[in-house]
Order: structure tokens, then sequence, then C-alpha cells
């Protein structure tokens, strides 16, 4: 019976993974670049630099140009400008079901900003938890998947024998690639485990009120709203009389905020613009904490004057706030965010190293030839292994090459994800298995390694010069070389694999890296 | 001062895995050669342990109940992927390299607490 439980969990552990091992790959690498989000979006937009701009002031820019573009929105957002993104984001909306338009306003001036068009590391982030797709059916699936995952976790901890004896053992000159691969599953598996846990069930509990909103439903029919006030979440909010109306000079109700909280806002919220009365919500940084709970003032905005705060939120509304705060990480200094960087790359080197060894453990033996559903997996494997990598590259050095007066130019960058990946993806399955993974390898590798280069040729800044950047091009250079290493090793397995008739693959210490 | 206590974490994970990993013959043999003495073995699980706790436990105290946890999960799985590291490349580096960590360990935790 024991020895049938185990063997169950190990099935259930290969075949659960396998399913959603190609999507979880690419959730944990844009989730693990996402930690990087406002780097990211920096770099992407080489144009800008810090100011320091009033808040008050920003408000009033941001106000002048969404009364021009919408003056009967449903709502406009305003996010003041900070440090790593040193713009006015102005957001406006007809309808709560979108279409939402947004701009990138310039401090100064309070016109639209000269800053390229990008999606920046938000591009990422999205794809992180809605993959490109419609966001509810995306959500859906990123949801599927983490539940799927959360069993093969479970599973995988019951299939792994000797943990504590295993625990640091890394074979790299295994005797058989099937044993190599293990060791580094286990080992980038295990050592992570805490945050392998703690990420996925945390990444659940974030999208939870989406896939389970029956409670919030039944309890509050149709008014959901006040859901979100009776939990501490929102303020309570004026209601709109539906005349047409003019809305309060904004500066002061930015200045009130301010002196209620002690600090500025980090945005403005305005519902029913157009209305006799309009409501203004300013909303707050999260205090220093784990809970990402941002404290929120509302504004009556005809006449300015203070309508309601978010009330304390009980223990429930911050236990579901800390999960979310926890995976998010926005508490984290750079230290701490570069450990939770490095688990992040162990999530992604588990699930690629897992994908890998399913491939080896059933290689045909002998002259045997593989089947079409073994070829499937392995063509399907490098795609996502290595094509998603090389698809970032290719994102990033869009952002430089295509011109900037571009029309529809953020599409075009993500467009040029896409390309690269189904490019790499294409090309590894039209090679020969033996050459396949250094040859995918090697390209991705350049492309990382042309990233900063390609920079300094277009923006005429590099990392001799100006050390704006020298973090990310040190970044993308360590990825290149990291790369191009494991493609010399996934050459030189295969020099030395083919007497042998071992199934093709890296060693272990590259997919860490990948 | 974070970036220090993360530093004092990982110090003294790094030299309780150290520990732990060197009580098991496999790597003993790879570091050191030969089984591990009958004597150690026992000696060196509890202090691999032990540092481990005190990790927790300084993490807590600085940082207290809310960061210190999730910090010290953090630089648990950074020092143990550091003597895999070691372990793979430079298996004959972790001894030297785990007994430098604890008095790094022991030094960085006045400056921290006083900081």
């Amino acid at each position: 019976m024991r020895q049938g439980f185990r063997q169950s969990m190990a099935w259930l552990h290969a075949w659960s993974g396998l399913v959603v091992g190609w999507i979880l790959f690419a959730v944990f690498v844009t989730g693990t670049a996402s930690y990087y989000r406002a780097e990211i979006s920096r770099w992407m937009r080489p144009e800008l630099r810090t100011v320091q701009a009033d808040p008050s002031q920003s408000a009033e820019r941001a106000v002048a140009f969404l009364k021009a573009r919408m003056p009967d929105a449903a709502g406009w957002y305003i996010e003041f400008p900070k440090p790593e993104k040193p713009v006015i984001g102005v957001h406006w909306w007809k309808s709560l079901a979108g279409p939402f338009h947004q701009a990138l306003l310039d401090p100064e001036t309070g016109a639209p900003t000269a800053a390229r068009d990008t999606k920046g590391g938000d591009f990422l982030y999205r794809f992180h938890f809605e993959l490109s797709m419609p966001p509810t059916l995306g959500r859906y699936l990123v949801g599927a998947c983490a539940l799927v995952l959360l069993v093969a976790l479970v599973s995988g901890i019951v299939t792994h024998r000797r943990i504590f004896a295993d625990f640091f053992t890394f074979r790299r000159h295994a005797r058989s690639a099937q044993r190599g691969w293990l060791d580094a599953h286990n080992v980038a598996g295990v050592l992570a485990l805490p945050f392998h846990l703690m990420i996925t069930y945390t990444g659940l509990v974030t999208l939870a009120p989406l896939y389970m909103p029956w409670g919030v439903q039944t309890a509050y029919k149709g008014d959901e709203i006040r859901f979100f006030t009776e939990a501490g979440m929102m303020p309570e909010m004026p209601v709109p009389v539906g005349r047409p109306g003019s809305l309060a000079p904004i500066a002061p109700i930015v200045a009130a905020a301010t002196a209620r909280i002690g600090e500025a806002p980090e945005g403005m919220a305005i519902y029913s613009p157009g209305d006799a009365r309009p409501t203004v919500v300013a909303i707050f940084e999260e205090p220093h904490g784990l809970a990402h709970l941002h404290p929120q003032i509302a504004f009556d905005g005809a006449t300015g004057a203070i309508h309601g705060e978010a009330g304390t939120a009980r223990a429930a509304t911050v236990t579901s706030a800390v999960m979310v705060g926890i995976h998010e990480a926005h508490f984290a200094g750079p230290v701490l965010r570069a450990l939770f960087f490095l688990c992040g790359v162990m999530g992604a080197a588990t699930v690629a190293t897992g994908l890998v060894l399913w491939t080896v453990a059933r290689a045909p033996k002998g002259a045997q030839a593989a089947g079409v559903g073994l070829a499937l997996v392995q063509v399907l494997n490098l795609g996502t292994i290595v094509g998603m990598p090389a698809a970032i590259a290719g994102y990033f050095l869009a952002n430089r090459l295509l011109p900037i007066g571009l029309a529809d130019r953020a599409a075009w960058e993500i467009g040029s994800f896409f390309g690269v990946w189904g490019l790499v993806a294409v090309l590894g399955a039209l090679r020969p298995a033996s050459r396949r993974w250094p040859e995918a390898l090697r390209l991705a590798g350049a492309l990382y390694l042309a990233v900063p280069v390609v920079s300094a040729l277009t923006t005429g800044e590099h990392l001799l010069r100006d050390t704006r950047f020298l973090g990310f091009d040190l970044a993308m250079l360590a990825l290149g070389a990291g790369l191009i290493v494991a493609a010399h090793k996934a050459g030189r397995r295969h020099a030395s694999a083919r007497d042998s008739r071992r199934s093709p693959g890296m060693t272990g210490e590259e997919a860490l890296r990948a | 001062m974070t970036p220090l206590v993360v530093l004092l974490n990982l110090s003294l994970c790094f030299a309780g895995f150290g520990a732990l990993a060197l009580s098991l013959d496999r790597h003993h043999r790879d570091a050191l050669g030969g089984r591990v003495p009958a004597g150690r073995i026992v000696p060196q699980r509890l202090g691999g342990w032990a540092l481990i706790l005190l990790s927790l436990a300084a993490a807590v105290a600085l940082e207290g109940w809310n960061f210190g946890p999730v910090q010290w999960i953090g630089a648990l799985t950074g020092a143990a992927l550091l003597v895999v590291a070691l372990l793979s490349y430079r298996p004959s580096w972790l001894r030297p390299a785990a007994l430098a960590a604890l008095p790094l360990g022991g030094l960085l935790a006045p400056v921290v607490w006083m900081s």
C-alpha cells in the first residue's frame, strides 16, 4: 500500500507537472522579472529623467489635461511622479468595462511626454497573470495552473524519498543524464521550497475574489462596492446626482489630504468628474509593513470637503492584504529583493528541469525511434525554456530599435516579443535534436549580450559614461554569459553522450541559469 | 539596517548548512575525504540546526515577527544554494568558508544590534 501510494504520487507529479509546465515556466519567468518591474520600465523610457515635482501642481496639470480629453468620464486616475517613474500618469475611462485610456505627462509642462511609447515592465507584469489573453480568461488559466502546481508541489514532496540525505546533492558528473537532471530538479525545488509554496499559495489568494466571487455576490446583491467599504479597503463615497456640475480646484484637496496623513498621496482617483457631485479619492502609498493596503481619503469633489476615510481593516482583510503583500514583496529592500529574485529563478529552474526530466526519463533506449508524443514534448520544451527568455531579450531590443515615431509602437514591441518566441521555437523544432539546445541557447545568449550594445548605440548612453542603467546592463550581460556557457555545456554533453545514446539535454546547472 | 541583517542571516544559515552537509558521508568524502568520524555526526547536526534556529531568532529579534521570518526564508535558500554550489565546484572550500562565516556572523551581530 505504501509503495503503491508513493508510486501513484510520482505518477501524479510527473503528469500534473507536464500539463501545466510550459505555462508555469512563462509565469515564473515573467513574475521573477516583475520584481524589477520599475527598473525595467525606467530603462525602457530612457528619455525620462528624475525631476522634483510638486503633487498639487502635478494634479492641476493632470486635471487640465483630462478635462480636455474626456470631461464626462466615469473616472480619471492620476499617478504622481515618483523616482522610478518620473512622469504624471493619467488614466481615463467612460465605463468600468473599459476601454481604459492612458497617457504620460511631463510634470514640468503638463503636456504628453516625448518618451517612447512602450508598456515597459508592465507588459511582463501583466503577462505573469494574464498571459496577454483577455484578462479574465488569462487569470482563470493561470489560476488553474497554479492550483495544479500546488498539487505538483505536494505530490513532489511525497515522491521525494530522501529530502535530508539528498538535500545538498547535485552530482555534476552523474553517470546517467537522468540522475543529473533529477538532482538539479530536487536542488532547485527543495532549497527554495518555502518560497515555492508561499508564492503559489499567495498567488492564488491574490486572485481569489475573482475565482470565488459568490460569497460577496450573495451577501451584497449587486452592491459589491459596499463590500470593499465595509471591509475597510475603500472609503465611503458620495453618490453622483446625475446633473452636470463642476469639480472644485484639485490643489487644495491634495494639500488637505497631505496634511491629514502626513505625506503626499501617490495618486488621486476622480469619479464622475462631470457630475454635480463628483468624488475625489486620495490614495496613499502602503505604510511600511507586509500588508498591501493603501490608506484612502474620499472628498466631496464639488466642495472639496472630506467625506470619509477607509476604515480600519479587520483580521480577514489584513490577512488577505498580507498575502498579496508577500507575493509582490514591495516591502523588500535591495538584498532581500535579490534573494526573492533568486528564488524565482529557482522556481523557473524547477519547472524547466522537471520538463526536461520528463523527456529524459522516457527517452527511447538503443536505436528505437522517439514517439510522436515524446518528440512533441521535446520541441515544446525547447520552445518554452529557451524561447521565453529569448523573447524578453527581443522585447528589450525592440524597445531600442523600433523607430520612436512608429504608430502603435508599444504593440510592435509586444509583437517582437512573440515574434522572437515563435522564431526560436520553430527554428528549434526544425533543427536536429542533437544541435537544437546548444544553438538555441547561443542565440538567446547573443540576444541578451546585444541589449546593452544596441542600447549604447541608439541612446548614446553606456555603462562607462552614465551609471543610470548600470545594474540593468550588468544583468543583461550576466544572463547572456550564462546562456552562452549553458550552450557550450549542452554542446559538450552531446559530444560525450553521442556514443552512449543518452537523450538530448543539458547538464543541470544550465537550467538553473535559464 | 536590513541588508546587514540579511547578511547576518546568510552567514549563520551558511555556517549551519555547511555543518549539516559535512555531517553526511557523501559530502564529507568530497570535501575532506573519508567518512564522517563517528563522534562528529551528532554534534555537527545539532550545531547545524542550532545555527539555523539562531538565525531565525536573530531575524525575529532584529526585524520583528512580520519581516523577520520572511527575510529568514530568503536567506535560508540563498545560503543552501551557496553550499550546493561549493560542493559541486569547490568542495574543499566548504569547511573553511563555513568556519569563516561563523566569526563574520559574530562580528555582524553587535554591529547590527547597535545600529
